[in-house]
């Protein structure tokens, strides 16, 4: 009890919607990468290691697509931007991510699916340092370039809701505070009309009195003032952030009702039920697995983008890595292979982190997706929506 | 009295080896020096890991977090109280610090260990993972024991004798649990745990104790790794390394204590090798962007028609011999052509890497390659042995498995 | 004083009543059957016994002693062992090695001492492995010790599975299902060598089989279940006569 107290002690529950929006936001690109790990996992039982970086490729897609159109950090007069712009950046980040998570698949992974899960794990592990490290040669990385602004066409734009307004005291304070300092800044106006020949930096005594008086009154109204701003509750969004949340709830549609209503879809989850029994029900699995990665490599890809535009993180060939080892870890938490549980495990462990900044221990965001997944997986051991199979002895 | 003669002389022969490596590398550069030191902690490491995860079958993939608890605990240890306390002598130190060391990652592993009860395969592998991002993460934050800046152990000692004795030790308790009986219980859990515990296989048990002897010499490693740097940081321990040591276990082939030993001295030694390269003006090596590329090209090249080969052709062993001699010939010419054709791209052309940023591309690459062409990793499950080798030989015979019914 | 009871033993999973107040016993020494159809429950009970599940209600006793709920390594070093269904060998290991994990519960030194490569640890590696020599033997598998496990042809597996149960030394051994998949000839050898197995070495033995005839000439007596109820209990004759089972197996001719 003491420790809770202790632990909430510095927190600022006024910050805590804008918080919370933000965990949502940051949860959902998490779902979006763990989308990908859950159904490649579900297909082949393979942790896609490698999946990261396909979400890295992804944000270098649509800063060479931004660069492409003009969007050049250097360029004094950018085109005007469109949301044209952006589909095209989008498209062309999913597209070329689908392209890496199928060849990835065809030439990595294909050849290990007859030998052990963990000769196809460290294959992975082999292509995803690969990827960074190889990227790194090629691909801009230092210093770490990030898509212009200018290519957000909603950049600065942004709505402010006002959730809880100031306390009524605060409110009052000011409203006393205003005709003193209005007083004695008459007060003091007057005084130096009266006397034009003064320096106001050596006045004489009566001067004096009246200039700080002046002055420390209006701090006071100040200060008031300042408080009654700070006082209430605000959410503020940038309009970029909502387009991205928009977007990502959409795209988790389409990829629901492909997955439930298309044959494909049908299939892939046949498969992803017994493979083999799949494959000999005459489903042609390498198709079904080619399917599995193309979606789950565009939605990284479109994550990529996303995140690249409208928060204007910088890229290196490392951008991959924690976003994917995190939503690795919101996959495992949901229950691999288990589609709703991706989102819900992205969910959590994006506001987790937010909680934990929140909190003020921002130096512990990441350590705080293990700790999450550690205990979630003692009490569940098959994930939050998983099911933990007993074994049949 | 026979086997205590063996005994005796084996371990003065252990210990000579290791006093006779110290004399060897003492006067080479610390260059050299370090890297004999690395590729002994490293066998270590990946002997040990091999016990959790390639004997025992506990998908640990978090190993570096043992590392780390050995070298930060016993790297406070030192810093804090080896001035104030009565041993001196800075060798029984140290060798009191790999025990203390090994004793703190022991009792990190137990609880490590713990989930392993619970949880399976993936779920383990991300579990432990995740444990060691924990560990480093909150080492990165207490800035008693330097934070993520890093922490001074003074004094420094560096010993490659006391590495190089430890690495030995690892490889002598492996080694015996799996000619003793002892052994097969946690074979048998890595292969069927219903089964074992439906034997009187104390599972729980098992698989506690391979994660406390495990992490215990991981420990005493980092305890060495501490004195021998003199400085470590939480990055040295990061997950990248964690899975270096996954790789090395696997690339030797998992269960294969040989395998792992090989593996370790193989990786550890050439990322460092590469690194020591220098071109003609004695600056480190530079290599043009296209000729990375072109290498690249050839080693698909090679892969794909060897994988062909090996898969498609069931013939006389000297033409399927000649076939992968063609193949790799084929890669050779490739790497030409290719290179012709990259030059003419300018961004590849004259772009100049220095060979330390294409080691850890090489490292990908090895690994990549030896997985395609030989998953079960170099040693399989075999230990090296002549007879193995000469079975390897023998026509159409498979080693260890002359099933006569 | 029996060596097993099962006192109205009842396990629920979800709905379905798997083995529904089974009581039965057995004597030191006996050569007991337990038949039924598909589903009937016959595996479940095994796993009761063996501690894999615990029963929903109801008591197993062993030498008159419950042991409902104690963990199956501790119920295979009381005395009770068994062979797997779907054969689960320890597949990546030789045959010996198989062997000589059974025998390992009865193992006299410690670990500290293998660690350290004592000769005591050695000596006594190599008196399991030579005990595992003889299981070996007497389930005519001494000529593949050194062959892998999964590299052998099913029927092997299948005494390889009881060499390996034998090695706990057991009072009690549950055969499940043992003759499954094999040829008439192997199923007469088998008969044969389990009855061995009672005769020379005192093991009760507990064992599930379909094959009728394997069942009928092997056991002294026998228990029915259906649907998870015993529904017939008694020697060979009265069995093969009982109407409820002939009714149960559908008229299938027994
Ligand atoms: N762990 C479990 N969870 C749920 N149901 C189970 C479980 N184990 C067994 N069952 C069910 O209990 C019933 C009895 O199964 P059991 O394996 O004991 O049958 P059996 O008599 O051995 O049949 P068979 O002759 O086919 O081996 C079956 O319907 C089975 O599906
Ligand atoms: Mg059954």
């Amino acid at each position: 009890m003491t420790l809770a107290l202790h632990l909430v002690a510095g927190v600022d529950f006024n910050t805590l919607p804008q918080q919370l929006v933000n965990g949502l936001l940051l949860g959902a690109i998490y779902a979006l990468i763990a989308l990908g790990y859950t159904m490649v996992y579900g297909v082949l039982r393979l942790i896609n290691f490698a999946h990261g970086e396909v979400y890295m490729l992804g944000a270098y897609v649509a800063l060479f697509v931004s660069y492409f159109m003009g969007f050049r950090p250097d360029a004094t007069h950018p085109p005007q931007a469109t949301i044209l712009n952006l589909v095209i950046m989008l498209l062309a980040s999913m597209v070329v991510c689908s392209i890496v998570g199928v060849c990835i698949e065809r030439f990595a992974y294909r050849p290990m699916r007859s030998h052990s899960r963990i000769a196809s794990l460290i294959t992975a592990i082999g292509v995803s340092l690969l990827l960074q490290y190889g990227g790194a040669l090629f691909l801009p990385n230092s210093p770490p370039p990030s898509i212009s602004e200018s290519v957000n066409p909603f950049h600065g734009q942004s709505k402010e809701f006002t959730l809880k307004g100031p306390s009524q005291d605060l409110v009052m304070l000011v409203e006393k505070a205003k005709p003193a300092k209005d007083q004695a800044q008459a007060a003091y106006q007057g005084w130096l009309t009266s006397h034009p020949n003064a320096d106001i930096y050596n006045l004489p005594a009566d001067g004096q009195a009246l200039k700080e008086a002046q002055q420390s009154s209006t701090d006071i109204f100040n200060d008031a003032e300042h408080k009654v701003e700070a006082g209430g509750v605000h959410l503020i969004i940038q309009t970029g952030q909502a387009v991205m949340l928009v977007s990502t709830v959409v795209l988790m549609g389409i990829l629901t009702y492909m997955v439930l209503f298309t044959r494909a879809g049908r299939a892939m989850r046949a498969v992803s039920h017994d493979f083999d029994s799949a494959a000999l029900m005459g489903i042609n699995v390498n198709n079904i697995v080619t399917f599995t990665f193309v979606l789950g490599s565009s939605l990284a890809g479109a994550g990529a983008m996303m995140t690249a535009t409208f928060l204007g993180t910088p890229l290196t060939t490392f951008y991959g890595l924690a976003p994917g080892v995190k939503a690795f870890v919101a996959a495992v938490l949901g229950g691999i292979g288990n589609i709703p549980g991706a989102v819900l495990g992205g969910l959590l462990m994006g506001m987790a982190e937010n909680m934990v900044v929140w909190a003020g221990y921002s130096n512990y965001r990441d350590a705080v997706a293990f700790l999450v997944l550690i205990i979630v997986l003692l009490f569940k051991p098959g994930g939050l929506m998983g099911s933990s199979k007993v074994e049949k002895v | 009295m026979r086997f205590w003669s063996i005994r005796l002389a084996s371990v003065l022969i252990a210990l000579g080896a290791c006093v006779l490596l110290q004399a060897l590398v003492g006067h080479a550069s610390d260059y050299e020096q370090r890297i004999v030191v690395l590729v002994g902690l490293y066998i270590t490491l990946s002997v040990s890991l091999n016990l959790i995860n390639g004997i025992t079958g506990q998908f640990s993939i978090g190993h570096a977090a043992f590392y780390q608890v050995g070298a930060y605990l016993t790297g406070y240890l030192t810093l804090n109280y080896f001035s104030k306390q009565p041993i001196h002598n800075m060798l029984l130190w140290v060798i009191l610090m790999m025990f203390v060391g090994a004793i703190g990652a022991a009792v990190a592993g137990f609880i490590v260990g713990l989930p392993s009860l619970r949880l399976r395969g993936d779920y383990l592998a991300i579990v432990t993972l995740g444990f060691g991002e924990i560990i480093r993460i909150t080492v990165q934050n207490q800035p008693a024991i330097g934070g993520s800046y890093g922490m001074n152990v003074t004094p420094k000692y560096q010993s490659v004798a006391l590495v190089w004795l430890l690495a030995i030790i690892c490889i002598a308790v492996c080694r015996n649990l799996l000619k003793t009986a002892h052994g097969l219980p946690f074979l048998s859990v890595r292969e069927d745990e219903v089964a074992s515990q439906a034997m009187g296989v104390n599972v729980t048990r098992v698989k506690v104790t391979a994660f406390l002897i495990g992490s215990a010499f991981a420990g005493a490693a980092g305890a060495l790794l501490a004195h021998f740097e003199g400085f470590i940081t939480p990055t040295t321990f990061g997950m990248d390394v964690s899975f270096i040591i996954l790789t090395m276990v696997v690339l030797g082939g998992t269960g294969s204590i040989t395998g792992s030993i090989f593996a370790a001295a193989l990786l550890a030694y050439l990322p460092e090798y590469l690194r020591g390269l220098k071109g003609a003006d004695g600056q480190p090596l530079m290599i043009p962007g296209s000729n990375v590329v072109a290498w690249l090209v050839a080693v698909a090249v090679a892969v794909t028609l060897t994988r062909l080969v090996m898969n498609k052709y069931s013939g006389d062993k000297l033409k399927k011999l000649a076939l992968y001699l063609g193949a790799f010939a084929l890669a050779v010419v490739s790497r030409f052509i290719a290179a012709f054709f990259l030059r003419m791209i300018p961004v590849m052309a004259n772009k100049q890497i220095p060979i330390d940023q294409v080691r850890m591309v090489i490292f990908a690459v090895t690994l990549i390659v030896i997985m395609l062409l030989r998953p079960q990793g170099i040693f399989a499950h075999h230990e090296f042995s002549w007879s193995w080798v000469k079975g390897l030989f023998k026509r159409g015979e498979v080693p260890h498995s002359a099933v006569s019914a | 004083m029996s060596i097993l009871e099962l006192q109205a033993a009842t396990i629920k999973f979800g709905g379905l009543i798997a083995v529904n107040e089974v009581s039965f016993k057995l004597e030191k020494g006996d050569l007991f059957g337990l038949i039924g159809p598909n589903g009937a429950g016959k595996t479940t009970c095994f796993n009761l016994i063996t501690g894999v599940y615990k029963p929903t209600s109801g008591d197993i006793i062993f030498h008159g002693r419950q042991i409902q709920g104690t963990p199956p390594n501790r119920i295979a070093q009381l005395g009770i062992c068994r062979t797997f269904q779907n054969i689960r060998l320890f597949p990546a290991l030789s045959v010996l090695e198989n062997v000589v994990v059974g025998g390992f519960l009865r193992h006299r030194t410690t670990l500290a001492g293998a660690l350290l490569y004592l000769p005591s640890s050695l000596r006594e590696t190599r008196r399991l492995k030579d005990e595992a020599m003889d299981y070996l033997k007497i389930l005519d598998l001494d000529g593949v010790p050194n062959a892998r496990a999964a590299d052998l042809p099913y029927g092997m597996q299948r005494r390889l599975e009881i060499a390996r149960a034998m090695a706990t030394k057991p009072e009690l051994l549950l055969l499940d299902e043992p003759a499954a998949g094999m040829n008439p000839q192997e199923k007469q050898d088998l008969m044969e060598t389990v009855k061995r197995i009672r005769d020379d070495h005192g093991i009760t033995i507990l064992v599930i089989e379909h094959d009728m005839r394997f069942v009928m000439n092997l056991c002294e007596r026998i228990v029915v279940l259906d649907h998870g109820e015993e529904i017939a209990h008694g020697p060979p004759e009265a069995i093969r006569n009982d109407p409820k089972v002939i009714s149960a197996y559908l008229g299938e001719p027994v």
